[in-house]
């Protein structure tokens, strides 16, 4: 196959068994789609009659032959299918089921609308997207969501669809004023970010307010000759992924907030298979994601926390979480008034997405 | 789990059953697979989560086994295999099997030598695989996530399953050596024709061994008499497999002609190793190859260039007669060098054996 521009079109490993060599998406796309015909790259059902003439055309045999093949080569179904009926098996607990639904629940998705179909020899790309929180339990294995792209669609699409519990954070301290806690949240405040594949920084620039978190970056890379090259900045919804060039197993850099940093790494790229979801709209589809327990208030044990307290002379911790309900009835008298000392923060628990 | 434990160990032992067996016939297969109950590798009690991983773990073991360095009869049991277990699998909807792009060029040369040898059942099954859309055409064979502290283990190949052919015969090939030959020779002309004595080189210009090519030569031979000897082992009675392969599989085939039969041995004995480009630098020698032309055209593409493996290069001293493709030949293992051309020339067979002559 010929190399576009010194890149390989086919991938292959560059460590072994860790990671590719870069590649332009698109190519893969084309290199499959130039070695297959339709009935491979086909998203309709397959056909079940498989008429001697065209084997015997395929193969390049005589139609008996094509007969006596069909004969021969069939794989028994009378055994796997007195055995489904016969068979019990115990229940699964909820997150088994929970992991099992993400999974499957969005295959063989069929659009209403027809303009939404999936069109053959589509991409798919498959990107765990680790969560920036770290905590010691997860020192092994940091904990990722796994989400489907299709490589016709845009960076910001991607970008849109990463929950992250820093976008909700609300900032500021309202031991004084509880009621007023704003509703803007952080998501609204910074919508900074950018993504950073193979030395190119793609940087979210929809909106006003939208700046340009890479060039501290760049900047700090060309003051000295660090050994870096040529860092570039582009605009994130200019590109789709099929024209990003990327490695496949190789660790990327998602940032946003300024500072909340997300390691990305594509594990796979694929055609497009009948058996997949086929509705655009579902794309970026989340398919995978980490049970994070959620932290419960101090008091009731019940409901989840959502404000935390800092120097509290009337806590048994610091920092102790409260629910809205358990911290009101603490911390405020009938009339509203603020009783002791502390200072208290909204909070946002990061298993706020289960 | 990250492995499934005695997985491996199942696939191999089918393998290796189905290759005792000696045919590549897909009711063989469908034999053994049934005397194992093979299908019932997906039982147990498990739910659907734990099945779907179990069944993409299952299939991308056998899926190793189609694709080289193993030997052609477990490429076509590996087909046999995914076949088996893709239909045997529990899931719904099916688990895929995974191919990346660079082994697809793999695969179609696979599938025409099938079409060309005429080995219809395993034609048939791939093609009705590929109409069931069994397969994910995807970049890289497994899914890369970076696992830098899980170990990554050692890809052991059973050496029963590997081909026969090498590395050190794909490098020392029989162009190799003609082409070094050639070159030593022209090499001391010319230093002849610059030396006082036109007779031969002067002194002085000795700077290498003049024997290193025939030392090469019997250096390739070992190795290969070595490898064989290794083979023999494993086989353990069993002698280099072509021979008496060849002989049952003449009598387990249907009748279909001795073409067809020689040109089952022709596609067995393909190797898979590269042959040696010709350079350019050829073009500045006056001696001329007389290098063995090939007879008949072997198969249907003359083109490719068809070595069997243990027909490496060996000394024209060794009288031993040449392994051949029909069927009247003695089981004689030690094969016949295919002839240096400045040597005297050996009684040259006409079958696939000698090489087309390359192109300048």
């Amino acid at each position: 196959m010929a190399a576009m521009a010194a890149e390989p079109a086919v991938p292959d490993y560059e460590s072994a068994e860790l990671y590719t060599r870069a590649f332009r998406v698109g190519a893969l796309g084309f290199g499959w789609r130039r070695l297959l015909g339709p009935p491979d790259l086909s998203l309709a059902a397959e056909e079940e009659e498989d008429a001697d003439l065209a084997v015997a055309a395929a193969l390049d045999c005589a139609p008996a032959t094509a007969a006596e093949l069909r004969a021969v080569c069939r794989m028994r179904k009378k055994a796997l299918e007195r055995r489904e009926e016969t068979i019990i098996v115990d229940r699964a607990c909820r997150q088994e089921t929970l992991t099992y639904e993400m999974e499957s629940h969005a295959t063989g998705k069929r659009p209403d609308n027809p303009t939404d179909l999936i069109e053959e020899g589509e991409l798919l790309l498959t990107l765990n997207i680790f969560y920036p929180v770290i905590f010691q339990k997860h020192k092994d294995h940091k904990p990722y969501q796994t989400v489907l792209v299709l490589g016709s669609q845009n960076l910001t699409e991607l970008r849109d669809s990463i929950s992250c519990v820093s976008d909700l954070q609300i900032g500021g301290e309202f031991s004084s004023q509880p009621d007023q806690a704003p509703e803007h949240i952080s998501k609204d405040l910074y919508k900074s970010a950018f993504f950073y594949f193979e030395g190119i920084f793609y940087n979210d620039k929809r909106y006003p307010e939208c700046r340009d978190l890479s060039r501290t970056i760049i900047e700090w890379s060309e003051s000295h000759d660090r050994g870096y090259e040529n860092l570039q900045s582009v605009k994130m919804e200019d590109y789709v992924f099929n024209d990003l060039s990327l490695k496949i197993g190789f660790p990327y850099l998602y940032c946003h907030q300024g500072n909340c940093e997300h390691i990305i790494i594509i594990t796979d790229i694929r055609l497009i298979h009948r058996d997949d979801c086929l509705d655009r709209n579902l794309y970026p589809l989340l398919v995978k994601k980490h049970w994070l327990c959620t932290r419960k208030c101090f008091v009731c044990k019940m409901y989840t926390a959502r404000w935390v307290t800092n120097r509290d002379t009337l806590a048994p911790e610091d920092p102790c979480f409260f629910c809205d309900v358990c911290f009101r009835m603490l911390h405020y008298d009938a009339e509203g008034n603020k009783l002791g000392e502390f200072l208290a923060y909204p909070y946002v628990d990061p298993g706020i997405f289960n | 789990m990250s492995t499934l434990p005695g997985l491996k160990e199942d696939c191999e032992e089918l393998l290796g059953a189905f290759q005792q067996a000696d045919t590549v016939r897909f009711e063989r297969f469908a034999e053994l697979w049934r005397e194992r109950r093979f299908h019932t590798i997906f039982y147990g009690r498990i739910r659907a989560l734990e099945r779907n991983k179990i069944t993409k773990k299952t299939l991308d073991l056998a899926q190793q086994y189609f694709f080289p360095p193993y030997s052609f009869q477990i490429r076509v049991g590996a087909l046999y295999l995914l076949y088996g277990l893709y239909n045997a699998q529990l899931c719904q909807p099916k688990q895929k099997i995974r191919i990346a792009l660079k082994d697809w060029p793999e695969i179609q040369k696979f599938h025409l030598d099938l079409l060309d040898s005429q080995h219809y059942d395993a034609a048939y099954i791939f093609r009705r695989l590929r109409l069931a859309r069994a397969f994910h055409f995807t970049a890289m064979p497994k899914l890369l996530t970076y696992r830098t502290k899980k170990k990554i283990e050692e890809n052991y190949f059973k050496e029963e399953f590997k081909d026969p052919s090498n590395r050190v015969n794909s490098l020392i090939t029989n162009d190799v050596l003609e082409e070094l030959m050639n070159v030593h020779d022209h090499y001391q002309k010319m230093k002849c024709v610059i030396s006082a004595d036109k007779s031969q080189p002067d002194k002085a210009l000795s700077l290498i061994k003049d024997d290193f090519v025939v030392n090469l030569k019997d250096i390739t031979l070992e190795h290969q008499e070595w490898q064989q000897n290794r083979m023999k082992l494993f086989g353990n009675a069993k002698v280099t497999p072509e021979t008496e392969n060849k002989k049952k599989e003449e009598t387990w085939l249907e009748s279909e002609g001795s073409e067809r039969a020689s040109a089952l041995a022709r596609i067995k004995y393909k190797s898979y190793s590269a042959v040696v480009e010709v350079s350019k630098s050829r073009r500045h020698r006056q001696v001329q190859l007389e290098s063995s032309e090939s007879g008949p055209s072997c198969g249907k593409s003359p083109g490719r260039s068809k070595k069997k493996a243990s027909r490496t290069p060996q000394p024209a001293r060794r009288g031993s007669s040449e392994v051949r493709g029909e069927m009247q030949e003695a089981e004689e293992t030690v094969t016949r060098h295919i002839g240096m051309p400045v040597i005297t020339e050996e009684d040259l067979d006409e079958g696939e054996v000698s090489l087309p002559k390359r192109r300048r």
